[in-house]
């Protein structure tokens, strides 16, 4: 700074308003702006590159939390730890309890799609407990149903008694 | 020239006007004449609008394969009525409900009504318990049920009579015959009133335009039962009645036998009793045992009255389990004066027949 005082500075800075780019300068400025930024990066390795994107594109999201490297981990593995849990807890195929069921002696009926009907001779009018069959509610159906409505009652009374 | 364009256009307003008076007198006169017809599918729209929010299809499967039929919410909790032959034997059953379906559990099934009730974990809408005493020959009523694979359906008819009789037997209460098309599906629909009341509930089909339901009294005393012990109670005293040669005090149901060890003979009925009145149901006729009959419960006393000789006597007898109900729990120990032959006035001479 001692070799130039304010004169010689004033000076230059006249000689600066003459001053003019070369022919072209500003039409080649932007292509060669992106020709050296491609340089530069291109010094780069191409992992190093992908990891920029992506933290590009993460951020591009405001997902502020993903740059912390070990906040990255441990959500990734805990995702996997419940997939996997979920994955082993899997319900099993629901099985249609056939246990404790009564074994009914009514005859084939001659329309079976209209009717569970039998006479109450054959039959026996009890109650049952309680029965919880949620868990099996679930099970898939397929096919037509049977449509119920009776065409006989379920249950007669054979004679006057009470 | 403005007077011209003013003159035609006043007569164009004018028959304008002359054929909107034509086009709304024709309107009201097409729609008075099946006025009886339109208000009747009012009435019938009115109670589908109303009640087809608390009637669900019930799936299920049983040793059959699966099975589809109807039902209906009786209280705020889930609780609903079916028919026996769509919730009683069934597994696997779930309800369906505003488009989604819900597990149901079985509370009861009662196989002497028919009914079946069963329990779904939800806040549902609730049909109101009518009453069917009040329904006469001819009573406009309608059904809410899912026929088939459809979506819920009115069916619309009329009470035909009130049997006890049918298909060679006897049902264990009165039931109502009612001339509608029921269709496959519609097992358990609630019958309805105009009042969108359950009168009853549809079990079986009867020829091709009618059907069976069984009373809603009938089914609500099963639900009493089911809340008073966590199951259905039939009571029995253990008489058989048949039918007398002549009336006595208007009633022809005699008491044919009485079966030993049972309450009936603890209390000291006999042979030869004709039956008056069973609790509150007055007896004219053996078939009207049947009523009274239904209604007994295990475990409650009932008086019963009935004319021996020229005597009217009244007995307190408390009910034991019907034959055919299982399990059949041990009651608690009868009142004093169960079981105990009582005549009517207990300080004065048993009243006579003149």
């Amino acid at each position: 700074m001692d070799e130039f005082n304010d004169n010689e500075i004033t000076k230059l800075l006249r000689l600066k308003r003459y001053e003019q780019p070369s022919p072209g300068y500003f039409e080649n400025f932007l292509h060669e702006f992106h020709r050296r930024q491609r340089d530069e990066l291109l010094r780069q390795p191409l992992w190093r590159i992908c990891l920029d994107r992506a933290r590009d594109f993460a951020l591009s999201f405001n997902l502020s939390t993903l740059t912390s490297y070990p906040a990255a981990v441990t959500a990734v593995l805990v995702c996997a730890a419940v997939i996997s849990l979920r994955i082993y807890q899997a319900p099993q195929p629901a099985t249609v309890a056939a246990k404790d069921r009564p074994v009914l002696v009514v005859p084939a009926s001659t329309e079976p799609e209209w009717t569970l009907a039998s006479p109450v001779a054959t039959r026996v009018f009890n109650t049952r407990s309680l029965r919880n069959i949620k868990e099996s509610a679930q099970t898939h159906r397929s096919g037509t149903p049977r449509y119920v409505l009776d065409s006989v009652p379920v249950s007669y009374e054979t004679t006057f008694k009470f | 020239m403005r007077r011209l364009s003013s003159s035609s256009s006043g007569q164009g307003f004018r028959l304008l006007a002359k054929l909107a008076f034509l086009a709304a007198a024709a309107s009201l006169s097409a729609q008075q004449t099946p006025e009886s017809a339109t208000s009747l599918s009012r009435e019938v729209k009115d109670v589908f609008e109303r009640c087809a929010k608390a009637v669900v299809k019930i799936e299920a499967t049983d040793q059959h394969g699966e099975l589809s039929g109807t039902g209906f919410f009786v209280d705020p909790t889930g609780t609903l009525y079916t028919a026996y032959s769509v919730g009683g034997e069934a597994e696997n059953v779930t309800v369906e409900f505003k488009g989604k379906k819900y597990p149901a559990r079985q509370l009861l099934a009662d196989l002497r009504s028919g009914i079946a009730m069963l329990k779904v974990d939800l806040a549902s809408p609730a049909l109101p318990i009518g009453n069917s005493d009040q329904l006469e020959i001819a009573t406009p009523v309608v059904a809410i049920g899912y026929p088939l694979d459809l979506a819920e359906t009115p069916s619309f008819g009329m009470i035909a009579g009130f049997d006890r009789k049918c298909f060679g037997g006897y049902f264990p209460t009165k039931h109502l015959r009612v001339n509608l098309p029921p269709q496959r599906g519609e097992g358990g629909a609630p019958l309805l009133n105009f009042n969108g009341e359950v009168v009853g509930i549809l079990l079986y089909s009867f020829e091709n335009n009618s059907c069976y339901a069984l009373p809603i009294e009938a089914a609500e005393k099963i639900r009493s039962d089911f809340v008073r012990f966590g199951e259905p109670r039939h009571g029995w005293i253990g008489a058989n009645v048949a039918e007398a040669s002549a009336p006595v005090e208007g009633s022809r149901a005699v008491t044919k036998d009485i079966v030993k060890d049972t309450p009936a003979a603890e209390s000291g009925m006999k042979p030869g009793d004709v039956v008056l009145q069973i609790g509150r149901t007055k007896v004219h006729e053996p078939e009207d045992i049947l009523d009274a009959s239904f209604f007994l419960t295990a475990g409650d006393v009932v008086p019963i009255t009935v004319m021996r000789g020229s005597e009217k006597l009244t007995f307190s007898v408390q009910a034991d389990f019907h034959p055919a109900s299982q399990p059949r729990p041990q009651l608690l120990a009868a009142p004093p004066l169960s079981n105990r032959a009582m005549p009517l006035n207990l300080q004065s001479a048993p009243e006579r027949t003149p």
